[in-house]
């Protein structure tokens, strides 16, 4: 299956301008075009930008993120550096989704006390009120 | 040795009070000083509570672990007390 830029845009949920951006600076390999010059990307693009998107999520740098695409391409013979890299950005993840964890937990918590409330939800109005009281306090 | 009770409760939670007044007639009734126990306001010790697992509202957790969310029989809790004061080597009375 083929897909046109706006397609790739709508899926993934990056302008146009980035993906160009990508294959000029070689994060993707150079796209398939009809004969008009009309990109058309395919399943293994999608994929590669979804990494991507992932990876930027975690606020890994462009850098970072095209030495984790040669390990994703070929594992078994990637550089020891790169690996080592791969390695850190795993501990990075890890980390990040113990604090997510927490962070779930404590949401959770929240939302099932305004559950549990007889009057309305008191946590909600309590954390709706401390912006306004900061705001005072500064003013 | 003491067991400790912390009982997890918020305001506004409508079996808090009740799940309060359990543990109060439990440590009489025990007695001796073999359980200790404290009410925590989870909004006030968040990070806490959050830590031990508490999801909601009562929750009770025993000697720093979180052993019932909601408000258990009272044969569980007892039988669960007996568990532990056996451990410890003391002969429970319970």
């Amino acid at each position: 299956m083929h897909y046109r830029i706006g397609d790739i845009t709508r899926i993934i949920g990056l302008s146009a301008d980035t993906l160009r951006y990508y294959e000029k600076i070689d994060l993707l390999p150079p796209v398939n075009r009809t004969t008009s010059g009309i990109r058309l990307y395919n399943e293994s693009d999608l994929s590669r930008l979804r990494f991507i998107r992932r990876a930027k999520s975690m606020s890994f740098t462009l850098t970072e993120i095209a030495r984790l695409l040669e390990m994703r391409e070929d594992p078994q013979h990637a550089r020891d550096e790169v690996r080592e890299l791969t390695k850190r950005k795993l501990e990075e993840v890890e980390s990040h989704m113990e604090e997510l964890g927490t962070l779930r937990n404590e949401l959770t918590l929240l939302i099932n006390l305004c559950r549990g409330s007889n009057a309305g939800c008191p946590i909600i109005e309590d954390l709706d009120i401390h912006p306004e009281q900061e705001k005072h306090k500064g003013s | 040795m003491s067991i400790k009770l912390e009982l997890f409760s918020a305001p506004g939670c409508s079996s808090c009070g009740r799940a309060a007044e359990l543990l109060r007639e439990l440590t009489e009734e025990v007695g001796g000083g073999r359980i200790e126990w404290r009410k925590i306001n989870v909004l006030e010790e968040l990070d806490y509570a959050v830590n031990l697992g508490v999801l909601s509202t009562p929750a009770i957790a025993i000697d720093g672990e979180l052993v019932f969310t909601g408000l258990p029989p009272l044969h569980k809790l007892l039988s669960e007390l007996d568990r532990r004061i056996s451990a410890k080597g003391e002969t429970s009375s319970i």
